[in-house]
C-alpha cells in the first residue's frame, strides 16, 4: 500500500513541470465544471420563470465607477491596474454596482420595474475562505423601480426558489431591517463614539459587552435600556417581530417592524415561510442598505452563501434615483454547501464508447444516437476490445459498442458481452435515464 | 423543506489547549453540561460530553477562532487576545470570568525614559503581529515586527528586539528577566464565540448554551 502511494507520488513530477498559478485563482475540472454549469442553468431557469432578464457586464471598468458606494472593505480589495492612457481600471469586485451603472446611465427611461439578472466572475483581494478564491462567481438578481414590500418579498422568495432549484437540501434565510437599529440609535441620542461601540458589539452579537456599554452610557431611560439589551435576542422565527413590538421607541423603528410584518405575510403567501428567520440585530453593511437585508446559511458551511437587501440610494449615484432590491449568491459556496450536504457531483461520462470498426455503420449510428440525446464517444485510437473496455471503465463510461459484419452489434457492459440490434432505440434510449 | 430536517446533534465546542482548558471546562460544567472523559489525557481528538449535548475538541488557542469561523466548531472559548489577533468573522456573545491577563508593550528596565512616539522604528518581538502593528502604527510609528512563537521575553535580552508585545498575568516573568511594562495594548479575558451560521441553524441549542453560561455569572453576582 505504502509503496504504491509513494510510487504514484514520485511518478507525477517527471510527467508534469511546475507552473504555479497566481494567488486566488483556480481551474475547475470536468465534474466541477459540469456542476458549475448545471447550477448556473438551474438558477437561470428559475430567474427566467420570474420574469428576470440577463445582462452581461464587462469584467473591468474605471476603478472610480466600481468604487462608488462600495465601502472601505471592498474598496481596499479591488484589483486595480492602468490602461495605456494611464487611467486606473479595476476588475469588478461585485456585480451590483455595474448593474446600477447600466440602469442609471442607459435604462433610466425604460418601463419600471426592471428585473435584471447576471452571472459571472468577480475579483477581490481577500483571503480564500469557504470555497471562495480571489476570483469567484456571483449569480444575482435586482428588481429595480419598485419600492414595495411585494418587491422585497419577491426577492426573498426568488432567493429561496433559486437555492431549491439548485438542489441545496437545507438552508435558512435570515431577514433583518436596517431602520430598526437606525431608529434605535436615533432614539438613544448617544454620543457618536458610543453609537459606534454599540453597533460593533451588536454586529458581533456581544450581549455581555453591550450590557457593559449600557451601564457605562449611564443616562439612558429604562425603555431605551431594555430596547438595547433585547436587541441581540431578537433573532429567530416570526415570533421575534411580535416581541420587538414591546421595544419600539419611535416611528422609524415602527416602520421597520411594520414592513417586516407585512413581508412575513407575503413570504408565507409565496410558500417559503419555512425557510425564513428574522434578525433585528443584523447591522452589517448598514450604510449600503436602506431597508430589508437578508443572508442565507447552510449547515456545515460556516459562512453565508447568499446576501441581499434593499438599496434605494445606489442607482442615484449614476443617474436618476430608483428604489432597488436584490441579492447575489456565491456559486462557489453554493457548490460547496451542496457537497457538504452530500449532493452527488454531476456525472460527465458518455453513455457509450463506440469502437472504430466498420466506421460507416458506426458513425451513422452515432449521429442518430446523438440526435436522440445520447452521449456518444468514438474510439480515436483503434483500440483492441480489451483496451476499449479498460478505457471505458477509466472514464466511467458504462458500455462499449462494436459493429460487426451485416449490421450485427455487440455490446459490452458490466454484465458481459451480448448482441444488440442497432435500431432497437427503445432500449438504447433507456441508457439516458440510467445515467 | 429547509427547516424540518436540520438535525439536532451535539454542539461542537472548540476549547483552547493550555492555561484556559480547565477553567473553560469547569465553567461549562457549572452551566450544567456533561463533561468529557479524559479530554486531556486521552488520545482521541474529538470527545463527547457525558450527556451527549456537547462534543469537545481541544485545539491550539490561536486556532479556536478559525475552527469557529469555518463552522468546524459551533462554539469556541478563547482569550480576547487571540480573538482580536485572528480577526475572524465570528460572534462573541459572552465575556467569561477567567483567563484575565493583559497584552503589554515591555522593554528593558534600563531603557531611557521617553515616549514611544519618539522611537525611530522599534524592533518589536511578539506572537501578536497584527495587534502590535496596529498599536504602533496608530501612534505614527513603523515598527519592525519580529514574529516569534515562544520565549518572547528573551528577545530584548540578547539584542534581537528593542521591545516586546506579550501577554502578562502577574508580571513575574517580566521582572525576573529585567523587563518592565510600558503600555497596555489590550485587557484580555476568556470569550465565548459562536459561528454565524450555527447561531441561526442551531439557534435553540446555541441560545440555551449562551443563556446557561450567562446565568452562572448572574448567580455569582447575586
Amino acid at each position: 500500500m505504502t509503496s504504491q502511494i509513494t510510487g504514484a507520488l514520485s511518478h507525477a513530477p517527471s510527467q508534469a513541470s511546475e507552473r504555479p498559478l497566481p494567488e486566488g485563482v483556480r481551474d475547475l475540472l470536468f465534474e466541477d465544471a459540469a456542476t458549475w454549469r448545471e447550477l448556473e442553468a438551474a438558477l437561470r431557469t428559475t430567474w427566467q420563470g420570474w420574469g428576470y432578464r440577463e445582462i452581461i457586464l464587462p469584467t473591468f471598468e474605471y476603478a472610480e465607477t466600481l468604487a462608488t458606494d462600495v465601502g472601505a472593505g471592498i474598496d481596499a480589495e479591488m484589483y486595480r491596474f492602468f490602461d495605456r492612457h494611464g487611467s486606473t481600471l479595476a476588475l469588478r469586485p461585485d456585480m451590483t454596482i455595474p448593474t446600477a451603472r447600466v440602469v442609471g446611465t442607459r435604462l433610466y427611461d425604460q418601463a419600471l420595474p426592471l428585473r435584471i439578472a447576471y452571472a459571472g466572475s468577480v475579483f477581490r483581494y481577500e483571503a480564500p475562505r469557504a470555497g471562495r478564491q480571489h476570483e469567484f462567481t456571483q449569480v444575482g438578481v435586482e428588481l429595480i423601480g419598485a419600492p414595495t414590500r411585494e418587491a422585497d418579498a419577491e426577492s426573498i422568495a426568488l432567493a429561496v426558489a433559486a437555492l431549491r432549484a439548485a438542489g441545496l437540501p437545507e438552508f435558512r434565510i435570515t431577514v433583518g431591517h436596517v431602520a430598526y437599529f437606525r431608529g434605535l440609535m436615533r432614539a438613544l441620542m448617544l454620543p457618536p463614539r458610543y453609537a459606534e461601540l454599540m453597533r460593533s458589539a451588536i454586529d458581533r452579537k456581544a450581549e455581555a459587552e453591550l450590557a457593559a456599554l449600557v451601564l457605562e452610557a449611564g443616562q439612558l431611560g429604562a425603555r431605551e435600556r431594555e430596547a438595547l439589551l433585547a436587541l441581540p435576542l431578537l433573532s429567530g422565527d416570526a415570533g421575534v417581530l411580535v416581541e420587538a413590538r414591546n421595544h419600539v421607541l419611535n416611528p422609524l423603528m415602527q416602520t421597520a417592524l411594520d414592513e417586516l410584518v407585512e413581508l412575513s405575510t407575503l413570504v408565507e403567501a409565496h410558500g417559503v415561510a419555512d425557510a425564513i428567520d428574522y434578525d433585528l440585530s443584523e447591522v452589517r453593511d448598514l450604510d449600503y442598505y436602506t431597508g430589508i437585508t437578508f443572508e442565507g446559511f447552510a449547515p456545515g458551511l460556516g459562512f453565508s452563501l447568499i446576501s441581499g437587501g434593499r438599496y434605494d440610494d445606489l442607482v442615484g449615484h449614476f443617474g436618476p434615483s430608483f428604489p432597488a432590491v436584490g441579492w447575489a449568491l456565491i456559486l462557489d459556496r453554493l457548490a460547496l454547501a451542496r457537497e457538504i450536504q452530500g449532493v452527488a457531483a454531476s456525472a460527465q461520462s458518455a453513455d457509450v464508447l463506440v469502437a472504430s470498426a466498420l466506421p460507416r455503420a458506426a458513425l451513422r449510428w452515432a449521429i442518430e444516437a446523438r440526435r436522440r440525446g445520447l452521449l456518444v464517444e468514438l474510439d480515436a485510437l483503434d483500440l483492441t476490445p480489451d483496451q476499449l473496455w479498460s478505457a471505458a471503465q477509466a472514464r466511467h463510461v458504462k458500455r462499449v459498442l462494436t459493429f460487426r459484419e451485416a449490421g450485427n452489434l455487440e455490446m459490452r457492459d458490466a454484465a458481459g458481452v451480448h448482441p444488440l440490434e442497432a435500431n432497437h432505440w427503445e432500449e438504447i434510449e433507456t441508457w439516458r435515464q440510467a445515467r | 423543506m429547509a427547516s424540518s430536517t436540520l438535525n439536532e446533534g451535539p454542539l461542537t465546542v472548540a476549547l483552547p489547549k493550555g492555561r484556559l482548558t480547565d477553567d473553560a471546562l469547569a465553567h461549562l460544567a457549572r452551566a450544567g453540561y456533561g463533561m468529557p472523559h479524559d479530554l486531556n489525557g486521552g488520545r482521541k481528538l474529538v470527545v463527547d460530553g457525558e450527556d451527549g449535548r456537547l462534543r469537545f475538541i481541544l485545539v491550539k488557542p490561536s486556532d479556536v477562532p478559525v475552527f469557529v469561523e469555518y463552522g468546524a466548531a459551533d462554539i469556541g472559548i478563547a482569550g480576547l487576545d487571540v480573538v482580536r489577533e485572528a480577526e475572524r468573522d465570528v460572534y462573541e456573545p459572552l465575556r467569561l470570568p477567567f483567563g484575565y491577563c493583559r497584552l503589554v508593550v515591555a522593554g528593558k528596565e534600563d531603557r531611557p525614559d521617553r515616549p514611544l512616539r519618539l522611537e525611530k522604528s522599534p524592533k518589536v518581538a511578539t506572537k501578536f503581529p497584527r495587534l502590535t502593528d496596529a498599536f504602533f502604527r496608530k501612534r505614527g510609528l513603523a515598527p519592525e515586527i519580529i514574529i516569534m512563537s515562544g520565549s518572547v521575553e528573551l528577545a530584548p535580552l540578547v539584542g534581537l528586539a528593542d521591545l516586546i508585545v506579550d501577554l502578562v498575568q502577574t508580571g513575574t516573568t517580566l521582572r525576573e528577566n529585567g523587563l518592565v511594562e510600558l503600555r497596555i495594548v489590550l485587557e484580555s479575558q476568556a470569550v465565548l464565540l459562536a459561528n454565524r451560521a450555527s447561531y441561526r441553524l442551531k439557534a435553540r441549542q446555541v441560545r440555551e448554551l449562551i443563556d446557561s453560561v450567562a446565568a452562572i455569572e448572574k448567580e455569582e453576582r447575586a
